[in-house]
């Protein structure tokens, strides 16, 4: 039989006009739009139960209080506690991402001996060797805690030393300190109440505390407002996000801010604009002019501008004193909207940065900041919950990471009022790891687990009957049924704030202007970060976009 | 329920965190793209630092959280899609992208004004273990897509869902908040429905000192900025429409 | 036609030859130049494929296109080239529809030029989208709203035509025309062939314009937006003139260049001036049409969306240069070169004038795909700078090695420039 051309011409259309009847085009394309969507290599979420939890975060000695959704027991998504006290409901962009922590491919996973790998049991053994063998430093990052309380007994059980790595917001108290024996950690500032805040350099609106407490109480009262309730004078170099926002703009040159407080307090005792009559600082008003880059004029009409509507504070971004003597000069110690004392029971501590001599070992806790380093020849053990590499230390140990420890929350750095709130633990550690607290629970069984301490504080907040239980509504203590339901609703994330300050109670003696001392450069904004890296969300302002330069020595 | 959602954003507020950035990509289960630039990276929500480009006691600087417009007239993106991976939800006025239909092509990004609009240069990939943090309502994307802000749909969704199971036809407003609305510390960003003259953001919408971004272009876009300041106002125009006298306020001392 | 054998067909003791595949009664290199002159086109081409085949297994992080930089060098590669590519259907048009006879020589390569054009095109269309297995989607969930649903549309069924205009000439080979079926096939294919003209001038007309419809309807980028006449904006028009007049001049450069290759004349001095003044005529009409519209653009379009042209123009070295390079030096200049005949007669002119209209036909799409992307549109942008990586450049370049090596082998071995049987055609001087 003889294929023709007609043939060829008929079936071929034939088949074609069959095949569109047929499943066979249908599926394939349809297989290729599966295929073209679900590549087996894109992770896909997990599934199970949505359950929203309450905690906190633990990253850095604020506390925020976290909302976070759970599902199938995994952290997916935080978000901060519209009726926290401190907080506000407000976390740093980095808390965003902080659920993702602890998948960080530097998490620490494995005990690390001077760069090899090493187990639980010979880092005790070092360390109980060690403890023979002379005294140990211990130095914590997030003082007041349960565990902190842990780290103490132990260190003072040894004979040892106890060490404090304090917060830039502490520090800069640190000179109320030295001239009334109120301990830093008990101080803060009442910006709840003050009309004007100089900040000299402290970055206020940008990692400065909580990031919600000023930033509410700004939005509240200042933002976007030609006449604004709370005025922020803003004493900065550069223009820094505060200034770019603040009410006022006060461009000095770098290093000259105790040059200014001094000119301002000069201004305000000559003109006599303060009921204070001392004491005088030692710096003319040309020096003053000279060093800060302004005009005599227009230091005058800052010290005018400044006192123009009180109650006001001064706040420094380091423990530079000059500043603290102006809130000396301006009658803000110890007063409504100045510098408060809000705690009795807050202990003062030794900085972690003086040097240390004769220690045989020094323990640093996870809580302190990586690029803490100590000076020191002992033998370091450091925990850490991710290595943030190039480390000085002898031993790396892996410590429980984000949500991942039941821990208390003190009040956060420069509060006005006492806080206290409870951290449960949300995400499943990996068994590899162990707090500090755990670990010298092993050398020394007496000391108390910082569970036990956390339920024995909740205990002593109940019978107390003092402050005011924040959850959804606010309860007094008094009302408060029992001790259980008070530690039930920590549990569960509620904060207990203690009563206002007491204005009496914190007087500053200062009778000579202080010298001014070479004081520490600005603090970037995270450091009080204790993780050496970064979420890595946080790739999206600091790579992905240009809206902020990348922090030096972290690693995204 | 007809409702037309859009933003008012207090550019007096906004202090530049980047809160709302890291938020958004949390909850929209945005990879992390630490090799990659400000041109290839994904931001749905961006926040841009702008300035009024002097030096010393002058300089005065705004931060302008930029994303998807969700423009209502001729949507640039959405005429312009071969396949309808884009479109206008008539319920609620988003502009919904479909990463699942998109090609890829690219022509959206194009047509977008705000370059509000980025793609997926490479597959994403989370450490191991790190998908475990991820977002169930929200699917993943794959490499060869656009994507953009969908102002959380998810949530409205969830929003819809709560309501449904309450019996209820409309949703509660407090339960639909994206997550840049949420994370924003002072409360800079507010949402809300245009369509609703008693809602405050519709209000805020009108008042004189809101303004839109390119608005002569006609696209009737959903995203409002307001400010007090002269100088931010006037940036809503192009660079030919600024009037530079107005950038010179000064805020001395 | 003579059937005489050619020194080169004899055999000789081992030669590898490929005589019997030549045409016959045509002259060609021996086997190996041929080979030698594949050679390097032939690694460029594998170069390309190297490249593309990166950017489809890792993505399109390959190139240095961002997000702000969507459209790159391959757009612009693709815009270009079905530009120049509008000699296939222009041609055949002026033949078939219009009965200009007289340039029937080169219709064939018109043809093959055509091919070479729109099936690089879509090649490197499907490297350059980030899905390349749901292409079929714009066929499935068209937009009747979107200038790419018809340009997808029509470049796809214009190539498939180009496809049934190439299989007839490639069923004149020699070996090919020995089956009888072929034979036969090529015939009544022949006889579609008026009707295929007429189709592909149809979809020509609807893609080259849709092109420029892609930027014109850009409300988001008003350097590239124009009104227009109902829904298509004026760069719709322009796109198709531009086309239509530099399609011509690339067929010209093409053919010239296939004579200096190969050193005989294939197509009569005629042919050549009459192609240069149909582009010459027509890049005329395009360069009053694209001034009056600039002149709207400047006056009228732009400014009413709150951009004034003079910031276009501000960012060197993208200054008012470029536009006036664009319509006088690179379009008025050689409209008048091809069409005055002291210039048109002498081929050096006539040639340097082709060059210079499908230069500008190229900076044309250049403005448009990149400048575009390049200029800011929000008061706090930036000018923005784009270079190519080499995997791009690569790709580009791998489309014409492989356009070199087709129309290489088209000539070896099909009778491109002869006339074909059973026309009442010219007979072509050799």
């Amino acid at each position: 039989m003889k294929v023709t051309r007609r043939d060829l011409l008929v079936w071929s259309a034939g088949a074609a006009a069959g095949l569109m009847v047929t499943p066979v085009p249908w599926k394939v394309l349809d297989d290729v739009s599966i295929w073209s969507q679900n590549w087996p290599w894109i992770p896909q979420p997990p599934r199970g139960p949505v359950e929203v939890k309450q905690s906190s975060c633990t990253l850095c000695p604020n506390g925020c209080g976290l909302r976070v959704r759970m599902v199938g027991g995994w952290p997916v998504g935080v978000a901060g506690v519209a009726s926290h006290p401190v907080s506000r409901g407000a976390l740093c962009p980095l808390g965003f991402g902080a659920h993702q922590l602890n998948w960080h491919p530097q998490r620490l996973r494995a005990v690390r001996h001077r760069g090899n790998t090493s187990t639980w049991g010979e880092a005790h053994a070092a360390f109980a060797k060690a403890c023979s063998e002379g005294p140990v430093v211990v130095i914590d990052g997030w003082p007041g805690r349960a565990a902190s309380q842990v780290l103490e007994n132990f260190a003072k059980s040894r004979r040892g030393e106890y060490r404090v790595v304090l917060s830039p917001e502490t520090r800069a108290l640190l000179p109320y300190e030295r001239w009334s024996g109120a301990p830093a950690t008990s101080l803060g500032y009442d910006l709840e109440n003050a009309q004007t805040i100089v900040s000299f350099g402290a970055p206020l609106l940008d990692g400065w505390g909580a990031p919600g407490r000023f930033t509410r109480l700004w939005a509240e009262r200042a933002a976007g407002m030609t006449d604004p309730q709370l005025r922020l004078i803003q004493i900065d170099a550069t223009l820094s996000r505060t200034a770019a926002r603040a009410w006022r703009w006060a461009p000095v040159r770098a290093g000259a801010e105790a040059a200014l407080a001094a000119g301002v307090a000069r201004v305000l005792l000559e003109e006599h604009l303060v009921a204070s009559r001392g004491p005088m600082p030692h710096t003319t008003s040309a020096e003053a002019a000279d060093q800060t880059g302004l005009t005599a004029d227009a230091i005058r009409d800052l010290a005018r501008t400044i006192v123009a509507r009180g109650p006001v504070v001064a706040l420094a971004n380091d423990d530079n004193p000059a500043i603290a003597a102006l809130n000396v000069v301006l009658g803000a110690v110890g007063t409504r909207g100045g510098v408060v004392r809000r705690s009795k029971t807050a202990k003062s501590y030794v900085a972690a940065d003086a040097e240390i001599r004769s220690a045989r070992a020094v323990l640093i806790n996870s809580s302190v900041p990586w690029d803490f380093v100590p000076r020191t020849d002992a033998e370091v053990f450091r925990f850490a919950a991710w290595d943030g590499g190039s480390s000085k230390a002898d031993w790396l140990l892996p410590a429980p990471g984000f949500l991942e420890e039941l821990t208390d929350v003190p009040a956060a750095p420069a509060m006005a009022t006492e806080t206290y709130a409870v951290a449960q633990p949300l995400a499943k550690a990996p068994h590899e790891v162990r707090s500090a607290a755990q670990f010298l629970a092993g050398i020394d069984a007496s000391l108390p687990t910082a569970e036990k301490i956390i339920r024995a504080r909740c205990q002593d907040l109940f019978h107390g009957r003092a402050g005011t239980l924040c959850a959804q509504d606010q309860t007094p203590v008094s009302k408060v049924a029992s001790a259980q339901k008070l530690e039930e609703q920590l549990w569960n994330g509620a904060v207990w704030v203690g009563e206002p300050f007491r204005a009496e109670s914190f007087r500053c003696e200062l009778k000579e202007w202080p010298t001014v001392a070479a004081s520490v450069p600005s603090q970037n904004w995270l450091s009080s970060w204790s993780a050496p890296i970064l979420p890595p969300l946080a790739s999206k302002v600091f790579q992905e976009s240009d809206l902020r330069e990348r922090p030096e020595g972290r690693i995204a | 329920m007809t409702a037309r959602y859009g933003m008012v954003i207090d550019l007096d507020r906004c202090t530049g965190c980047g809160s709302c950035m890291v938020a958004c990509a949390a909850e929209n289960n945005v990879p992390a793209l630490p090799q990659a630039t400000a041109r290839t990276g994904l931001t749905p929500m961006l926040v841009r630092k702008v300035s009024n480009e002097m030096d010393g006691a002058a300089r005065r600087e705004v931060f302008i959280p930029i994303t998807c417009m969700h423009c209502e007239r001729d949507t640039p993106c959405v005429s312009v899609c071969p396949q309808q991976a884009v479109e206008v939800d008539k319920a609620t006025g988003i502009v919904m992208q479909m990463p699942q239909r998109c090609l890829g092509c690219r022509y959206c990004m194009t047509a977008c004004a705000y370059h509000a609009r980025y793609f997926n240069w490479r597959d994403p990939a989370w450490p191991a273990g790190m998908e475990k943090s991820l977002n169930p309502a929200v699917a993943v994307r794959m490499r060869g897509v656009v994507e953009k802000c969908n102002f959380c749909h998810g949530r409205l969704h969830a929003a819809k869902e709560k309501a449904a199971a309450a019996g209820k036809r409309e949703i509660d407003a407090a339960d639909y908040v994206p997550a840049c609305v949420e994370a924003c510390p002072t409360a800079a960003i507010h949402f809300g429905n245009l369509a609703d003259s008693n809602d405050p953001v519709s209000q805020e919408s009108r008042s004189s000192d809101a303004f839109r971004l390119l608005a002569r272009l006609g696209t009737e876009p959903k995203v409002y900025y307001k400010s007090k300041e002269a100088w931010v106002r006037q940036l809503a125009e192009s660079v030919s429409a600024r009037n530079p006298e107005a950038s010179r306020e000064a805020k001395h001392v | 036609m003579s059937s005489t054998a050619l020194p080169d067909s004899r055999l000789t003791d081992g030669q590898l030859t490929d005589a019997k595949w030549i045409p016959r009664g045509e002259e060609r290199t021996s086997l190996s130049r041929f080979l030698l002159w594949l050679a390097p086109w032939v690694v460029v081409l594998g170069v390309g494929v190297y490249a593309a085949g990166l950017c489809l297994y890792y993505g399109l992080n390959q190139t240095n296109m961002d997000n702000r930089f969507a459209f790159g060098l391959w757009i612009f590669l693709d815009l270009g080239i079905i530009a120049l590519g509008a000699g296939a259907f222009f041609t055949g048009f002026l033949v078939y529809i219009l009965k200009r006879t007289e340039l029937r020589p080169i219709l064939n390569t018109a043809v093959v030029v055509g091919l070479i054009c729109y099936s690089g095109a879509v090649a490197i269309l499907m490297i350059d989208v980030g899905q390349p297995l749901r292409a079929w989607f714009t066929f499935w969930h068209p937009n009747t709203h979107s200038m790419l649903t018809e340009v997808t549309f029509c470049i796809s069924c214009y190539l498939l035509v180009l496809c049934l205009e190439y299989i007839p000439i490639v069923l004149r080979n020699r070996q090919l025309r020995r089956l009888p079926s072929f034979l036969v096939f090529e015939h009544q294919l022949h006889k579609l062939v008026p009707v295929l003209a007429a189709v592909g001038t149809l979809l020509s007309f609807f893609h080259q314009g849709s092109l420029g419809g892609l930027y014109g309807v850009l409300r988001g980028r008003p350097f590239a937006y124009r009104h227009g006449f109902f829904i298509w904006p004026s760069t719709f028009f322009l796109f198709i003139l531009s086309a239509i007049a530099s399609g011509p001049s690339f067929l010209m450069l093409v053919t010239a260049t296939v004579e200096k290759v190969t050193g005989k004349r294939l197509v009569a001095g005629e042919v050549f001036r009459r192609l240069g003044f149909i582009s010459g005529v027509l890049l005329a009409i395009y360069v009053a049409a694209k001034s009056i519209d600039t002149l709207v653009w400047i006056d009228f379009t732009s400014p009413s969306v709150g951009f004034a042209p003079w910031q276009y123009y501000m960012h060197k070295p993208f200054g008012l240069p470029i536009l006036f390079a664009e319509i006088v030096i690179f379009g008025l200049l050689p409209a008048f070169l091809l069409t005055y005949r002291r210039t048109a007669m002498r081929r050096g002119w006539l040639l340097s004038a082709a060059a210079l209209a499908c230069g500008g036909v190229l900076l044309n799409r250049f403005v448009l795909t990149v400048q575009t992307l390049a200029l800011p549109t929000l008061s706090f942008d930036e000018f923005l700078q784009y270079t190519p990586s080499w995997q791009e450049v690569a790709s580009f370049g791998g489309v014409i090695a492989y356009g070199v090596i087709v129309y290489s082998l088209s000539y070896r071995y099909l009778p491109l420039f002869a006339p074909q049987q059973g026309d009442d055609a010219h007979v072509s001087g050799h």
